[in-house]
């Protein structure tokens, strides 16, 4: 497809066809465009081919839920939404902490719809919201390339973003999250940014104001935004491209923006008081005094405004730097965060963050609230580790020949482009998270590179293929021959065929990693049976529906964080932690539950009015990330407050110091609730042909503790394939009995 | 009668002579006195607060009764031969541990800190049946050391704080771990500030450079190239240069995705390099005059391109098992 772009942007030689030159240009432009969108729709849909159109993973389970929420009630009740649902008994503000972007955008589509009498369900807007966002997205890219470069260049960047894996991973069908189209609101921010510096208009500036609060509305990535725009201002004052309309552009956006952006509640005051959007305000005040001095420069004779300028330079510096000290020693402007610090210097993530430096060297874990912040993330950076040098393999070293070229031909939107991607190809260095930032600027840049090469390249193959065909006068031909540096056909042929293949394979590439790597659901699985076939495991569902049908409607159920947003929104009833984790305390106990003896764990669940208990068990399937797996981490937890300091980690290893549930394993671990939940009546089964009964095949051994039976509890259900177990916790005895 | 109580007498003296001799000869040559042990424990802790023992003062200080005093003993291999990299740090940790130790108001004659290499006391390792190393130990004053006197530093580590919190819950002595602050970094940055600013104080009436394209262009390029080979994860997590692979070789390259190895990212960046070279010849090799110098720089471009870039999925298909596509090279 982008050989194509190349061959129209190029020369189209022949001109005795039924459409003009112009009308053939758009027709070849549209239907780029067009494919490419489509492409990028539909390369998102492998999960949903393969298993449904569902909801994926834990987050979005959340935002599915809210959204929900704000489809049935009105923005004003979500606004004002105080969920007991979740993080029983204590509650939780939803209106107030969250970016009601997304929700917003689905339920206004999901409206929309309804009044267009397109009868859609909620949930499956929430599907493929993120693949249509990511269409929008490739629109966009084609424009901002178009405004950076060329409309070439744009085709070529918008057909490359369309199935860029690093964006894919964050917005294949169902993956219903911030990111989906955070990524479309930023691009749309820069590409009017970039219209307004190029115009200096108020109206393009106030529509990228506009642009950016709705990336307000829906990431907090927008940071990086409100500091990337104040760079390229800073880097244009010192190259000394400044300007009028520099002026107007950054103004207009600074004062509209910031107004805008303190009207999400979640935001608030932050813009003008924490230090990550200082920048932004500082870049603000220089452009007031830039403008100044140049205003009063062109009034002045030249030896007063020196004398003048050295004094106001002096002044400004030194009021500057006392306002700043007072103002962050009274606490006005909040002292650096750590998540700001860990991007600016990554060895603070080292000594600072512990979770990032115990995984591979073994360093002593104390548990801070960081810790809570980065589970989740960095388990799913690692994951996702794996693919990011692989995504942008061609990419990558198209990165920086574009980089060249803009180099070659400074503007005032090219600055901008290469400060775009040296900044975030550091962040994206620093957190595997912000590979997603990476990848937008990397399609314009590789768009601009292939453009570049394959525009001159094939201009030189048509020239000398057509001589002997159309007969065209000498003179023209010296001169193509001359524009392409001339360079015999065969070279050219050679070379396009080799960009050809690469951009094959980067098309290959891109779609094995979609399907392998990023189109599970992770809610719905699959395996791969003896005989080949596949089989489906919608134990977690089943377990839902199950809670959702059979349980008392203010039931409340106890399970380890990571599905809390999933019992929430499909089986709508009350938890007591779910993946907020704001309240260290409260996973703590649920950890100490689990981690406890079962009677230790009745005064717990008693204490807590624990209904119901759910556990995810993967012995009989082998599904690993199952909660024995993760257990650890409940007694680390539970370990790290005052109530919880008699669980010692210790105590859950056997002799030998190592982590196993068989007969060496320790008797504390073999005793406890989450053990006993997870393995009670798993002693008679046979799971494996040729072991013992039995036997996990998570962790490939026969458990140590087989004939026990439950107090406390009672099994309530466990689902097919015993992924999902659920057990009632019974009442006390009656008196005397 | 007289004679025999005579000779009786005699020999009593006698015995008794020879009875102190041979004790005061065995007080020389066997055991130290627990106050000499001390004393001499406290003389060697004024030269250096972490005791470096072989096998034979290990037996005399640490396995031999009395003693009234702790000792944490770290069981080590430093020899460059051995290549135990860890071994390197977590002497560096026990020795802040040691000082911090040393100069604390919590010093007494009750704990030491000590240190056996295996190439100097091998015979402790086989006395404490200890096959890997480090090993942090402590020796209580009374009784043989207990499943938990060893430091579990899979789990919680061998950081200087970490070790301090082991020596707290055995011997009660509680170490503020006192780091020597690092001035490197500081000074680093100072000098390159300095030398920078005098630089541009120098060249100050011609500050043209700064205004070249070309030059900024390379900077940005190369810290491009740092990014995409991944130096930026070595710095924060420190992987080894290269790893011994099962056969006995050296390995270069990291077999999973998961991590890399120091050597590699330099090879990513090489390979990265030479393709970003040969794109920009391409590019270059149109701009100019036509010329016989023009078709070499395109055709080399067009080779450097197709080498590197089928070394490099030849690279990532060694890291990801079960990518299925490569170029020229397997």
């Amino acid at each position: 497809m982008t050989v194509d772009i190349g061959s129209a942007g190029g020369a189209a030689t022949k001109t005795r066809v039924f459409l003009t030159w112009e009308k053939q240009e758009h027709l070849v432009k549209l239907a780029i465009l067009i494919l490419a969108a489509v492409l990028s729709f539909a390369t998102r849909l492998f999960s949903v081919l393969r298993f449904e159109s569902v909801i994926h993973e834990f987050d979005p389970y959340f935002n599915y839920r809210t959204t929900r929420f704000l489809a049935e009630q009105g923005f004003y009740k979500f606004h004002n939404w105080f969920d007991d649902r979740a993080w029983y008994p204590l509650g939780r503000i939803i209106g107030g902490t969250i970016y009601p972007g997304l929700m917003v955008t689905s339920a206004a589509l999901y409206r929309l719809m309804w009044l267009l009498n397109i009868t859609i369900d909620i949930r499956n807007v929430c599907v493929f919201l993120a693949p249509f966002f990511s269409s929008l997205t490739t629109l966009v890219t084609y424009a901002l390339t178009k405004e950076i470069h060329s409309t070439s260049a744009g085709l070529v960047a918008a057909a490359l973003i369309s199935i860029v894996p690093g964006y894919i991973s964050r917005s294949v069908a169902g993956s219903y999250d911030n990111e989906g189209i955070a990524i479309f609101c930023m691009l749309l921010t820069y590409y009017l940014w970039i219209k307004a510096v190029k115009t200096g208009t108020i109206f393009w500036s106030a529509m990228s104001a506009l642009a950016y609060f709705y990336m307000v509305s829906s990431w907090g990535g927008y940071v990086f935004l409100i500091n990337l725009i104040p760079l390229h201002v800073l880097a244009l004052m010192c190259t000394g491209r400044f300007s009028h309309r520099i002026y107007i552009a950054y103004s207009t956006l600074y004062c509209v923006g910031t107004i805008l952006s303190m009207q999400i509640s979640f935001v608030g005051f932050q813009p003008i008081q924490s230090s990550e959007h200082m920048l932004a305000l500082g870049v603000f005040g220089l452009c007031q005094i830039h403008a100044f001095v140049d205003y009063l420069r062109s009034r002045m004779p030249k030896e007063h405004f020196d004398v003048l300028f050295k004094t106001l330079v002096s002044g400004i510096v030194s009021v500057v730097l006392i306002v700043g000290t007072v103002l962050t020693l009274t606490g006005k402007v909040s002292p650096w965060t750590g998540r700001f610090y860990s991007l600016l210097d990554p060895s603070y993530a080292k000594n600072n963050i512990p979770i990032i430096a115990s995984v591979s060297e073994h360093q002593p874990t104390s548990w801070s609230s960081f810790y809570f912040d980065l589970q989740a993330k960095v388990v799913r950076a690692a994951f996702s580790f794996i693919y990011i040098h692989i995504c942008l393999q061609i990419l990558v070293f198209l990165f920086p020949a574009g980089l060249y070229f803009c180099f070659a031909r400074l503007t005032d939107a090219n600055i901008f482009i290469i400060l775009y991607g040296v900044t975030s190809i550091y962040f994206a260095g620093v957190m595997v998270r912000l590979m997603l930032v990476l990848a937008p600027v990397m399609c314009v840049l590789s768009g601009i590179a292939i453009s570049h090469l394959l525009a001159k390249y094939i201009k030189s193959m048509d020239a000398v293929g057509a001589k002997p065909a159309a007969e065209q006068s000498k003179r023209q031909h010296k001169k193509l021959e001359q524009q392409s540096g001339g360079v015999k056909s065969e070279v050219a042929m050679g070379f396009v065929a080799v960009i050809t293949i690469m951009l094959i394979v980067y098309t290959l590439h891109c779609t094995w990693v979609t399907s392998e790597a990023y189109s599970s659901p992770s809610i719905v699985l699959s395996a791969r049976s003896h005989d080949g076939g596949r089989i489906i495991f919608d134990d977690f569902r089943e377990a839902y529906y199950w809670l959702q049908m059979n349980t008392p409607e203010d039931a409340r159920i106890m399970s380890w964080w990571d599905y809390g947003y999933q019992i929430t929104a499909m089986a709508n009833r009350t938890i007591l932690v779910d993946n907020n984790t704001w309240n260290n305390t409260h996973i703590s106990r649920v950890g100490q539950a689990m981690a406890s003896s079962e009677d230790k764990a009745y005064e717990i669940m008693r204490e807590l009015d624990v209904d119901y208990v759910l556990v995810i068990f993967g012995g009989l399937t082998g599904y690993s990330s199952d909660d024995i797996n993760k257990f650890l981490w409940m007694v680390r937890i539970g370990g790290s407050t005052d109530r919880g300091a008699h669980i010692k980690e210790k105590d859950y290893y056997a002799a030998n110091g190592e982590f196993r549930v068989d007969k060496e394993g320790s008797p504390t671990l073999l005793n406890c609730l989450m053990y006993k939940m997870c393995y009670y009546r798993f002693g008679q089964m046979y799971t494996e042909g040729g072991k013992a009964q039995g036997y996990d095949r998570v962790r490939a051994a026969e458990i140590g503790n087989k004939d026990f039976e439950l107090d406390v509890l009672e099994e309530a259900y466990t689902t097919e394939h015993w992924l999902v177990r659920i057990y009632k916790v019974k009442d006390l005895p009656n008196r005397g009995v | 009668m007289k004679l025999l109580r005579h000779t009786l007498l005699c020999a009593l003296v006698l015995l008794a002579g020879c009875l102190i001799f041979a004790a005061a000869q065995s007080k020389q040559k066997g055991a130290l006195t627990l106050s000499e042990k001390v004393q001499n424990l406290m003389e060697m802790n004024l030269k250096k607060p972490l005791l470096r023992f072989n096998g034979n003062k290990f037996r005399e200080y640490v396995k031999n009764p009395p003693r009234n005093y702790s000792m944490i003993v770290m069981l080590t291999a430093m020899a460059p031969s051995r290549q135990c990299q860890i071994c390197r740090h977590a002497h560096d940790e026990f020795q802040i541990v040691a000082n911090s130790y040393r100069f604390s108001p919590s010093f007494s004659n009750k704990l030491f800190f000590a240190m056996v290499d295996f190439d100097e006391g091998s015979d402790v390792f086989q006395m404490l049946r200890l096959n890997t190393a480090p090993v942090f130990m402590h020796f209580p004053a009374k009784g043989k050391p207990k499943g938990a006197d060893t430091m579990d530093i899979h789990r919680v580590g061998f950081a200087a704080d970490a070790i301090a919190k082991f020596v707290a819950e055995r011997t009660d002595a509680n170490i503020r771990v006192f780091r020597p602050p690092n001035y490197s970094g500081t000074v680093a940055m100072v000098t390159l500030f300095a030398l920078v600013g005098s630089f541009l104080y120098i060249r100050r009436n011609n500050l043209e450079f700064l205004y070249n394209k070309n030059l900024w262009g390379a900077i940005a390029l190369f810290f491009c190239f740092a990014m995409i080979s991944g130096q930026m994860w070595n710095h924060i997590r420190g992987p080894p240069l290269v790893h011994k692979s099962q056969n006995g070789g050296v390995a270069y390259i990291h077999g999973s995705s998961q991590g890399q190895l120091v050597v590699e990212t330099y090879i990513v960046m090489f390979l990265n390099a030479m393709i970003v070279l040969g794109m920009i010849l391409l590019i270059e090799s149109g701009t100019q005059k036509p010329s016989n110098r023009n078709r070499i720089m395109a055709m080399a471009g067009l080779v450097l391109l197709t080498v590197f870039f089928s070394f490099l999925l030849s690279v990532f298909r060694s890291k990801a098992q079960g990518y299925p596509y490569s170029f020229l090279f397997k």
